[in-house]
């Protein structure tokens, strides 16, 4: 047996044991005959069935809004936030990043907008944005903009001094050099950011959903509608749905960076 | 007497070093002239580097005047002039058509003609095959052909060489040598090359600037008088040859025997 088939089986493994175990689990009473006493009570935790058979529901066309209509929401919103995030980000970064003087100007004023908490502004950002998909791109935003603004920064600071060097011999003027070498070099940087940018991209937008109601829609909607009904297989759908979501969109990030770097000997090994 | 390239009168280099003030060239003074290769040798720290650097206008002298073509030289050099770059300087995210087409591009050459000279650099480099590899599955001399040829492809009249084949073994380095000779009997470059090694300086060059140790001065300027066109290989079991090393050896050696103060 392969290496490679030895991890996947010890995974599946794993994964009926869980599965298995909490199904076991929530249905053993804790003493019989009194109705509602677990050891570990479904009602808190649901059961894998329940969870199965909500989602066959959710996903059925029983419901007013269906969980594949709010996981797209969810994706739709990420998805812009992500794209408006690293969009910016870039541009921010590489511009102060080869700008020493407005990097010194402006630094109090990024580190201090930074060091908030994100889901503080959310009140505001529903205040001015209202609840629909705008509200949770701009939160998605006010999140990614800075961990790619950081990287693109740092790369576009660290841009090796003798590659410049090397492209003004060669007869590049300022523009070129920045195209040719400057924005090339900060990629590499940028792109390290892109797949912890999808993952919080993700969380801002969630978070937005939490406040957002059910014109926004989404998957942060399920979660909290669950809550106010005290329904722990709706959320449990919700959940392991976000964690699909994040996964795929993760490997998809992942995919296209390993593309675009193909040139750096660490990508090439792997694929 | 051919026209002096590339005139070095009188310069000055010192450095801020914890406080004080420390030289690192001090009063050089050497010519080179058209269509010759000039090597600067001298035992690490001598700051040869730092003339060459300086007449490539990367870094601004402390005193003394470098004219290149008559022009005194303030800022960056003139875009006659090339510079292969002791570190290696391709840049990893092009191919290797793509590093040595670079130059060409920034001038607004034509596609056409861009892929006919590089087709033709990649050949005369021997990286047939390796068109369209990414630096990073190259050996050190290959990446440092890529560079050699990127530069050359823009055809250069002064062509400034800082230790371009000091990070190669031995066998690598002697081959490279008979390449960029017989590149070098093609187009006649005005060259300054600057090594550790002597052997290099003796296979390559017309002329050797011999430096001191810190803070450098020209020692010695010597004449090799070698002919031309030159078989590496067979050179260095000459006895011309041998009379060159030794005698150069023993002014270069006087440097490296001092003690450190």
């Amino acid at each position: 047996m392969s290496e490679r088939m030895r991890v996947r089986l010890w995974r599946l493994a794993i994964l009926i044991v869980l599965v298995g175990s909490w199904e076991w689990l929530t249905g053993i009473k804790a003493v019989s005959r009194t109705p509602g006493l677990y050891w570990i009570d479904p009602f808190f935790v649901s059961r894998p069935s329940l969870i199965a058979k909500r989602f066959m529901h959710l996903a059925s066309d029983q419901v007013r809004l269906s969980i594949w209509q709010m996981a797209l929401s969810t994706v739709q919103s990420t998805l812009w936030g992500f794209a408006v995030g690293v969009s910016t980000g870039f541009a921010a970064g590489l511009v102060l990043g080869r700008n020493d003087r407005l990097a010194r100007i402006l630094e109090p004023y990024i580190i201090a907008f930074n060091s908030l908490p994100r889901i503080a502004l959310v009140p505001l950002i529903t205040m001015i944005f209202g609840f629909g998909l705008l509200a949770k791109v701009v939160l998605a935003w006010t999140i990614v903009f800075f961990i790619v603004f950081f990287n693109t920064f740092q790369g576009a600071r660290s841009v090796d001094a003798d590659l410049v060097h090397a492209a003004r011999f060669l007869g590049g003027t300022d523009r070129q050099i920045m195209r040719t070498v400057i924005v090339p070099s900060a990629l590499a940087w940028t792109f390290a950011s892109l797949t912890p940018s999808i993952s919080f991209a993700l969380i801002g937008v969630v978070v937005g959903e939490f406040l957002g109601g059910e014109s926004g829609g989404g998957l942060g909607y399920l979660i909290i509608q669950s809550l106010g009904t005290l329904n722990a297989a709706d959320m449990m759908v919700a959940l392991i749905s976000l964690g699909v979501i994040g996964i795929v969109l993760a490997l998809g990030i992942r995919q296209i960076e390993m593309r675009l770097l193909r040139w750096r000997p660490e990508y090439r090994k792997r694929s | 007497m051919r026209r002096a390239r590339i005139v070095v009168r009188d310069l000055t280099k010192t450095f801020r070093e914890d406080g004080r003030e420390v030289a690192a060239v001090q009063g050089a003074t050497f010519a080179v002239h058209e269509q010759e290769f000039v090597a600067i040798v001298g035992p690490s720290g001598c700051g040869k580097s730092t003339i060459l650097n300086m007449i490539g206008g990367l870094i601004a002298p402390s005193s003394g005047v470098i004219e290149i073509d008559g022009a005194p030289l303030a800022g960056p050099a003139p875009p006659q002039v090339g510079y292969v770059f002791q570190k290696d300087t391709v840049f990893p995210w092009r191919t290797v058509t793509r590093n040595i087409a670079l130059g060409l591009e920034y001038r607004g050459v034509p596609a056409a003609e861009v892929q006919r000279r590089v087709r033709e650099a990649v050949e005369l480099a021997g990286l047939t095959g390796f068109e369209e590899a990414f630096p990073a599955t190259l050996s050190g001399g290959m990446r440092q052909r890529v560079a050699l040829m990127r530069t050359l492809v823009v055809e250069p009249q002064i062509l400034l060489m800082d230790e371009p084949f000091g990070a190669l073994d031995t066998h690598t380095k002697i081959n490279l040598h008979a390449e960029l000779l017989a590149l070098w009997e093609t187009r006649h470059q005005t060259v300054v090359f600057v090594t550790h090694d002597l052997s290099e300086a003796i296979t390559l060059a017309d002329r050797i600037v011999v430096m001191t140790r810190r803070p450098g001065r020209v020692k010695l300027v010597h004449e090799v008088t070698l002919a031309r066109p030159r078989d590496v290989i067979a050179l260095r079991e000459s006895e011309a040859y041998a009379h060159e090393y030794s005698a150069l050896w023993h002014v270069l050696g006087e440097e490296l025997a001092e003690p450190a103060r």
